[in-house]
């Protein structure tokens, strides 16, 4: 009787450790997001002024902003998400609509998944040996097709799993009505599906917002305002790179608080994004 | 009330359906072919990486043949590469990162599925979904600025110390305290890998039927039994395919390890020491890389990644496509 | 409500006797299974038809052949003729989406496109006319005017057809394949996810809409199917047992079946 007593004891006294330790998991979970954020918001927050916004990078030791920077990697997300979304989005209807049943989408669906989480730096490779060797220069078109790279497969997966979602009843009525399958999925299963398909585009430009390894050999650097695609072009992650890893106070300084800006994008956009689809599931 | 002409439109309507369905039929040829052209060029995609690394790399590897893998030396002024020293340091720092965020990672999953009050269940998940859509720039920097010197000044002159004259991990564990290495990029990839490894894995325990968990905490088992017993290994697959996952993460992670790992061509016993991974490697020197010889070798490392993180990959989501069959989700 | 059966004999045969739709020797296969087999029957003209049996007897199946929704699914194929007007319309050369304008198709739950009220009443007639605002509005009213639901959305044409209820939504999809001017309108269990008073309503339309449209309507309710139509198919197994005229087939059917699934002996 006491030994069975004794094992209730013990098998209490392990759970209730054990499950301390997760909640101290959670704990540390925590506490790394709060760490990070605390230190960015610290360090980027005092460097944060409206000539950031409006003035160029310094050259070393004088005061300056992150114009041309922001604005090479607005440009070159832009023309990313622009040349990407269309192809991820038809890639993705191909796999939940036309495609649904047959081989290819399957295996695309699994090399699509391993595009998903591929090292980054090897994209920058690729673009590399396909643009920048040919052409002889790096450029802000190479960097913006390594972007669209990244951003490909994100958009294939969510517009393919926000097309599933929508019922088959749905399109079997669009079909008895006498609309064409085109129409069907662009009046039918893309309006029903188009807060889930922006949703996963905003991730997208979530993503590449902050990818700095695909941009080092292929976009570059520029130091100086440029609007040529075809020459180098600044860009906020591979400027704060390159700042972050200076001897100069004043550009560690500018590192943190482009860094703080990407984080704020980031961040702001996940969770617009995820409010989008909030939404719809509430409906 | 009606007419026999709203059931039946006259043959001059007919005549106008039947073009307009022809033109309809052209559309959709035109609409299919996109979208399939889309997702084989999905395919074209990797497929163009792994012929261009190939072809990219083909001069290093005619060069140094076999031996590339297995030497340490990396001397670009007498353009002798050896690809050992980068391999060694990217699979040394994955496995350290896996084998710290696992148990955090999973215990995180336990304290989401099981511990937590309801209300704080979707604001932690979502709090640590966040923390993997920190772009990696940022962990590098704080690791640079912020979690380096911590580890300098405090953590690591201690456990130098602690272990001092210990053998074996005396070695491990040698000085001096440089707060960069080896050890430091590991903890900073265990950070990035521990929300993708929690995420998957509370996604797996939500696969778990409930009649089974019940049915366990029916005959007294403790949460700790249940999740020991019941929960982790109905989950094991799914549970190992995020562990790939992760590790697939890790391996190919670039800039936070550039930032902390202090780009040193040597293996060192120590896990203080400075060290290289393949993409820090690539990150810091390929666009300095003068020579084709160069260039090539650097390719030939990236061309390693690519083979290395396509199979864990692909392990991984046949994992994880398996768990996917079973709930037919 | 309306008796138990609405047809008496001396009406049916006022009305034409022309045949709408012939299915001769029809088989249907998912992948390997035989899902129908062997059937033949005739459907009339501008009259209700009702298919009845147990769920998994093919009644859906062999509805979703006449306008071959089912092409919309891999490995499920048929085989025989049905015959529309006398043209087979399971021939290689029959255009689907033109057959499809010709036979309408109402669903077991209702199916509003996600738009609004209006649009969705458009968006079929827009496909196949070029119609200016003014006969555009005409024709969304005529629709909605012969689903009865008129009077209660007339002053909400731009609100989601989502926002509708159950009853509602259904009689939206019924104006909608009005409005595209089929000439058959088939119903897959119209009323099976609907209230009793919605269900009333669903019947009575059907009655009215006998006068210009061939309807065939599948269902599991049996009184449903004494109501509102004039013949009547048993399936069973995918093999049709019994057709005849409504009234013989609940009063006094030939088949031992029939009597038995009738009376609620199976089913």
């Amino acid at each position: 009787m006491s030994t069975a007593e004794s094992l209730h004891q013990s098998r209490k006294r392990k759970n209730a450790v054990m499950m301390t330790l997760c909640v101290a998991a959670a704990g540390i979970g925590l506490a790394w997001l709060a760490l990070i954020l605390g230190a960015l918001l610290y360090k980027g927050v005092s460097g944060l002024s409206l000539s950031v916004f409006t003035e160029m990078t310094p050259p070393p030791g004088e005061a300056g902003g992150l114009l041309n920077a922001i604005a090479g990697s607005l440009i070159m997300t832009i023309i990313a998400v622009v040349v990407g979304t269309p192809i991820g989005v038809l890639a993705g209807t191909y796999m939940a609509e036309y495609g649904r049943f047959s081989k290819l989408t399957t295996i695309v669906r699994f090399i699509n998944d391993i595009l998903l989480s591929a090292p980054s730096i090897i994209v920058g490779l690729f673009v590399y040996e396909l643009l920048v060797r040919p052409m002889g220069h790096f450029s802000a078109i190479a960097g913006a097709f390594a972007l669209a790279i990244l951003v490909i497969p994100v958009v294939v997966r969510t517009t393919e799993d926000m097309l599933t979602l929508v019922p088959n009843s749905l399109r079997e009525a669009g079909t008895a009505i006498g609309a064409p399958r085109w129409i069907v999925i662009k009046s039918v299963a893309y309006r029903a599906a188009l807060s889930g398909i922006v949703t996963g585009i905003l991730l997208a430009i979530a993503r590449i917002s902050g990818e700095t390894a695909p941009l080092l050999f292929t976009a570059l650097n520029n130091q100086f305002w440029s609007g040529n695609l075809n020459a180098p072009m600044a860009s906020l992650p591979v400027t704060i790179f390159q700042f972050a890893l200076s001897p100069y106070e004043e550009w560690q300084q500018l590192a943190w608080t482009g860094a703080l800006i990407i984080t704020l994008t980031v961040l702001g956009l996940s969770i617009f994004a995820r409010s989008l689809t909030g939404r719809r599931e509430d409906r | 009330m009606t007419v026999v002409s709203e059931a039946m439109p006259p043959s001059a309507a007919m005549k106008i359906r039947e073009a307009t369905v022809r033109r309809f039929a052209l559309t959709d040829t035109i609409f299919r072919t996109a979208t399939r052209f889309s997702a084989i060029l999905v395919l074209l995609i990797l497929g163009g990486v792994a012929v261009s690394l190939f072809a990219g790399s083909w001069q290093a590897l005619s060069t140094f043949g076999f031996s590339f893998l297995t030497t340490e030396s990396w001397n670009p002024v007498t353009e002798k590469f050896g690809a050992l020293a980068p391999i060694y340091g990217t699979i040394i720092t994955s496995a350290i990162a896996i084998l710290i965020a696992v148990p955090i990672g999973i215990g995180i999953a336990v304290f989401l599925t099981e511990l937590c009050p309801r209300p704080l269940r979707r604001p932690i998940g979502i709090a640590v979904e966040l923390l993997a859509g920190i772009p990696s720039i940022i962990y590098g920097i704080w690791g640079l600025f912020v979690f380096a010197p911590f580890l300098q000044t405090t953590v690591q002159p201690f456990v130098i110390d602690l272990f001092k004259g210990i053998p074996g991990l005396s070695n491990l564990f040698a000085g001096p305290p440089y707060g960069i290495g080896m050890l430091t990029s590991a903890l900073i990839l265990a950070i990035m890998v521990l929300p993708f490894i929690t995420s998957i894995s509370k996604d797996v325990f939500d696969t778990v039927p409930s009649v089974l968990k019940e049915s366990a905490y029916g005959i007294g088992c403790t949460t700790w039994e249940v999740t020991r017993r019941v929960v982790i290994p109905y989950t094991r697959v799914g549970i190992m395919g995020g562990v790939m996952l992760g590790l697939g993460r890790a391996l190919g992670e670039t800039m936070a390890v550039t930032f902390v790992i202090g780009n040193a061509h040597r293996i060192s016993a120590s896990l203080f020491a400075p060290g290289t991974t393949i993409s820090a490697t690539i990150a810091n020197e390929f666009t300095e890389a003068d020579g084709e010889l160069y260039t090539s070798s650097l390719v030939a490392l990236g061309l390693i990644l690519f083979v290395i993180t396509l199979v864990i990959l692909a392990i991984a989501r046949y994992m994880l496509m398996r768990i996917d069959a079973r709930t037919g989700a | 409500m309306k008796p138990m059966l609405s047809t008496d004999l001396n009406m049916a045969e006022s009305v034409t006797e022309k045949t709408k739709i012939e299915v001769k020797n029809l088989n249907f296969y998912y992948g390997e299974s035989k899902a129908l087999k062997d059937i033949s029957l005739s459907l009339r003209e501008r009259s209700v038809t009702a298919f009845i049996g147990p769920s998994g007897c093919g009644k859906s199946t062999l509805l979703r052949v006449f306008n071959r929704i089912y092409e919309l699914y891999p490995k499920q194929r048929a085989e025989g003729q049905v015959l529309l007007d006398g043209k087979n319309i399971l021939d290689r050369s029959q255009d689907l989406n033109l057959l499809r304008t010709k036979i309408g198709m109402v669903f077991q739950k209702p199916t509003p496109f996600p738009m609004s009220i209006y649009e969705n009443i458009a968006f079929g007639v827009r496909l196949y006319e070029k119609l200016g605002k003014g006969e555009m509005d005409g024709r969304v009213e005529q629709a909605l005017k012969r689903a009865a639901l008129w009077t209660e959305v007339k002053d909400k044409l731009n609100a989601s057809g989502l926002s509708l209820s159950g009853g509602q939504q259904q009689r939206l999809c019924i104006a909608r394949t009005v409005a595209v001017k089929p000439e058959v309108i088939l119903l897959d269990e119209p009323a099976s996810a609907l209230d009793p008073l919605s269900t009333a309503k669903i019947e009575e339309l059907i009655d009215e809409l006998q006068a210009d449209y061939t309807i065939v309507i599948v269902t599991h309710n049996m009184q449903q199917a004494a109501r509102v139509s004039k013949q009547t198919a048993f399936m069973y197994l995918g093999e049709l047992v019994e057709f005849d005229a409504t009234e013989k087939i609940f009063t006094s059917p030939r088949e031992k079946r029939t009597q038995d699934y009738i009376t609620g002996r199976f089913g």
